[in-house]
């Protein structure tokens, strides 16, 4: 319905070319902090916003209103903007060959949340939050999260495209804090999927309560990791942190164009052979899946690194046409506010064929880094992440569990020096900041590598 | 419909559905903004935005539902949507009451202005444009990476049962540039500044000065041995590595649930005596001042650290219920669609005596930090990660830029070890105002 209003929006246009969007994001929270009910929550932002270029400058509007005058006013504000800041511009757009798409998309589910029995989700929420407290006299403190964010959306542009999608996200989070001796510490775990409701039948919200609790209750006592140079297992959990963070925004066109580590090296060995980088659209669970794009490109896996080699960067229309390439579906916007951008989707390294045990057999003396916390990087592949618990490993044994510090280096350097890829592969839900934040997919399996711990040392 | 009108509805149609309690909260915003992107002017923006969220309470139940759309029709399915939720809700026991009116103080100076209000796009991208050329004029290596210029105007209304009624307008105008120096094939560190103002007192020229004067200055970085020293924190990072566990240790309702470091400290020292902090949501001119909060509680001036002693803690009205005292006008929300949460107004830690370059010359062996990229545990302080845009001292002078170096160390030992606090104090993130700090005994390590 509200593509037909686009439509007809669109006839009203001057501009040379124009993409619209109407967006509603329906969002339910339900939070629970130290056993008290904190949030239930549901309500719709809506809005529509144009995009408008003209002679190659674009302009932008958006407006929380529907109404077809509101919406015809913020498709004027967009063509005025993007005519008078013309002369302003060194730069002028030209975009990629798309195909326009006529099409309908949704999420495939089997627990549609919008049939959801409230009451139920509550009372999971509430039984993991008991868990998570009853644990051990140590956690004081812990706030339990289940949230499904439920995205429709609808694309028209003047090239003819009209494209509806629902998106559905289902997220559910547990944070643990425990307390010993004055010593405070905290846990994390989370779950997050596109799919229905029956995210919560694979991996039940008391489950990860449980390693949260777990892990606050063992680090509260423990000593903190020393720092230096160490051959190390990544967990899986954070070697999705790394393909996204560190390796995955240098393949973002508009940082490559920047001069970003990956500039000029398509082609080139970049990584051990044994790692293989993709940054996947349509990954079936990954949180950054859409079929379309913001610009209404059909999304597609893209692998970044093949065998160690540099394959492709990620674009949109603009740098596509720019690079002499086709446009990869990466163009995202995190709702109707935002022109879309270059964003991951799905990043994950491809999973390889050994154990953990074997993964650990030949360290003689380095940490199992397990649950990462936010990571920053630069566009040089320089990051830095938290960690939350660092595991001991002597003589290819695991021992005892520390605290867990930032970890840091060149992911490049990090990828070179992979030896040993596990089969443990898992895709977990990542929210990534670039001006605007975004949901992404971050995945990959349990690696050996050497890393920099960055221990508050005695 | 007026926003106030939207919220006064809200009120009167829950009232009449049967619940206990009720809150709306409504904002509208326009903002207009001009952004970089790859080294040119990517886009300019016009944004329209508004919305209400409905607090609704039954049976000491919560519900809180939210709408972009302002008709009658929608508020009114909002309120019943609260109510609803209101009912499934668990009961929380905690619950006392929504904040109770009360006489409002003088409007803070300086938190609207009219020429901001009026800004155009074309306006925005001249300025944006100074900036930039500034930068370039300031130095030809430099290139600018990202960057955005904007103008914000907000008009928020609450009301509630217990005749809370009030509204209010104010203006905002921000600016960043992300840059980069380039030299027979070196790349500099990135270098990030930016200004933040409510009025038109605001300088895009230093913005570009200033940013393409720190990516120059970082060129040819060289590697330092490890040591533990002292380090000189500029605004920005002093306020991300010691006033971010502070904020979180102030927060009520962080003491409240025992995830606080000084959950038992009130009335101990734990900061040199030359560290002050208060939390003043009427400061003049103050990015994050205004008459009222985010629940129509009064904003008021509040004591957090004096001479180094804590003294209280920040509230709302749910955390201040619980400690059966007055809100401190604490209530902070990201959007209408969020609940209040607790969070300072604007946090202004006292200035002290000497000028940066004192405070360099104070040090024997240490370095300087203008960007932080770590991770910092607000409940332990323990902080670690990357010193960007960082520089070696020795004997009081700044010798070299640094290759990126780690620190890590711990935030409320850091407040004991306060050597020197600044003069000159400026708004960082968090609407707090913080001088240049410096720190002793903080681990560095080299890569």
């Amino acid at each position: 319905m509200m593509l037909d209003t686009l439509v007809k929006c669109l006839e009203k246009s001057s501009a040379d070319h124009v993409e619209m969007r109407h967006h509603r994001r329906h969002t339910l929270r339900i939070s629970i902090r130290d056993g008290k009910m904190d949030e239930l929550n549901n309500g719709f932002v809506e809005g529509v916003c144009c995009r408008a270029m003209v002679k190659g400058s674009w302009g932008f509007g958006s407006t929380t209103s529907i109404e077809e005058k509101d919406v015809v006013k913020a498709l004027k504000d967009a063509t005025s903007l993007a005519k008078a800041s013309k002369p302003k511009k060194k730069r002028l757009v030209k975009l990629a060959e798309v195909k326009p798409a006529k099409d309908d998309y949704t999420t495939k589910m089997k627990r549609d949340p919008r049939k959801a029995d409230q009451e139920e989700l509550v009372s999971l929420v509430r039984d993991t939050d008991a868990n998570v407290r009853g644990f051990s006299k140590r956690i004081v403190s812990d706030t339990v999260v289940f949230a499904v964010i439920d995205d429709d959306l609808a694309f028209a542009s003047s090239e003819g495209a009209q494209i509806a999608q629902r998106i559905v996200r289902s997220i559910g989070s547990v944070m643990a804090i425990a307390r010993e001796q004055g010593n405070l510490t905290s846990a994390y775990e989370a779950i997050g999927e596109q799919s229905g409701l029956e995210v919560l039948e694979k991996t039940p919200l008391t489950q990860i309560g449980q390693i949260a609790a777990e892990r606050a209750h063992k680090l509260a006592a423990a000593p903190v990791a020393p720092g230096g140079m160490f051959p190390v297992i990544l967990e899986n959990k954070i070697v999705g942190l790394l393909a996204h963070e560190a390796v995955g925004h240098c393949a973002e066109a508009d940082l490559v164009y920047g001069g970003s580590f990956m500039a000029g090296k398509i082609g080139k060995k970049i990584a051990a052979e044994i790692v293989t980088l993709v940054d996947d659209g349509r990954h079936p669970i990954g949180l950054g899946t859409m079929k379309y794009d913001d610009e209404g490109t059909p999304t597609q896996k893209t692998v970044v690194i093949e065998n160690g080699v540099a394959k492709s960067f990620l674009h949109s229309r603009e740098t596509a046409h720019e690079f002499k390439v086709r446009a990869t579906g990466n163009a995202r916007a995190w709702n109707f506010e935002f022109d879309p951008i270059i964003r991951m989707r799905n990043t994950y390294i491809e999973t390889g064929d050994y154990t953990l045990e074997e993964l650990a057999e030949g360290i003689k003396e380095g940490y199992f880094l397990k649950g990462g916390l936010g990571g920053q990087a630069d566009f040089t592949g320089e990051f830095m992440f938290g960690t939350q618990e660092a595991v001991k490993i002597k003589n290819g044994r695991l021992g005892e569990s520390l605290r867990g510090v930032t970890i840091s280096g060149n992911a490049f350097e990090v990828l070179k020096n992979v030896d040993a890829i596990g089969k443990d592969f898992i895709m977990r839900a990542g929210m990534c900041g670039k001006e605007q934040i975004n949901y992404v997919g971050m995945g990959g399996p349990s690696l050996r590598t050497k890393v920099l711990l960055g221990g508050v040392g005695k | 419909m007026t926003l106030q009108a939207s919220t006064q509805l809200a009120v009167k149609t829950c009232e009449k559905l049967g619940a206990d309690e009720v809150e709306a909260y409504a904002q509208r915003t326009r903002t207009v903004e001009v952004v970089f992107e790859r080294a040119e002017i990517q886009s300019e923006r016009v944004k329209v935005q508004q919305g209400i969220g409905i607090r609704a309470v039954k049976n000491k139940g919560l519900g809180f539902a939210f709408s972009s759309d302002l008709s009658k029709q929608s508020v009114e399915n909002t309120c019943r949507n609260a109510l609803s939720l209101a009912k499934t809700a668990i009961p929380n026991p905690e619950w006392v009451s929504l904040p109770a009116a009360q006489k409002l103080p003088k409007p803070p100076t300086g938190t609207y202005d009219k020429k901001v209000a009026a800004l155009s796009g074309n306006d925005i991208l001249n300025l944006a444009m100074r900036a930039y050329d500034a930068a370039k004029q300031q130095d030809k290596r430099v290139e600018i990476d990202d960057g955005k210029f904007s103008a914000m105007i907000a008009e928020i209304a609450v009301s509630n049962s217990h005749g809370i009624d009030a509204t209010q307008k104010s203006t905002n105008l921000g600016g960043y540039l992300v840059c980069v120096a380039k030299e027979k094939g070196e790349v500099s560190s990135m270098a990030f500044e930016y200004d933040i103002s409510r009025s038109m007192k605001f300088s895009p020229e230093k913005i570009g000065k200033s940013v393409a004067e720190k990516a120059a200055a970082s060129l040819r970085p060289k590697t330092t041995e490890s040591f533990v020293g002292q380090i000189v924190l500029d605004s920005d990072t002093a306020a991300s590595i010691l006033l971010s566990p502070v904020l979180s240790s102030v927060n009520a309702d962080n003491v409240q649930r025992r995830r606080s470091a000084w959950t038992e400290k009130l009335g101990e020292k734990v900061a040199v005596p030359q560290l002050n902090i208060t939390d003043d949501g009427l400061l003049p001119n103050g990015i994050g001042s205004s008459t009222f909060d985010a629940e129509g509680v009064p904003h008021q001036k509040t004591s957090i650290l004096a001479k180094g002693v804590l003294k209280g803690f920040l509230h709302n009205s749910f955390t201040a219920n619980k400690a059966k005292r007055k809100s401190t006008g604490n209530a902070t929300r990201e959007n209408y669609n969020t609940l209040p949460l607790v969070f300072a107004s604007n946090l202004v830690v006292e200035p002290g005596t000497k000028k940066l370059d004192q405070i360099i010359s104070m040090v024997d062996k240490g370095i300087i930090v203008r960007r932080f990229s770590g991770n910092v545990r607000p409940e332990s302080g323990e902080f670690s990660g990357i010193a960007k845009q960082a520089s070696y001292i020795e004997k009081g002078e700044i010798k070299y830029p640094l290759k990126e170096t780690m620190i890590s160390g711990n935030a409320f030992q850091a407040l004991m070890n306060i050597v020197a606090i600044g003069k000159k104090t400026r708004p960082t993130f968090m609407n707090s105002y913080v001088p240049p700090i410096l720190i002793d005994r903080i681990n560095i390590v080299s890569k």
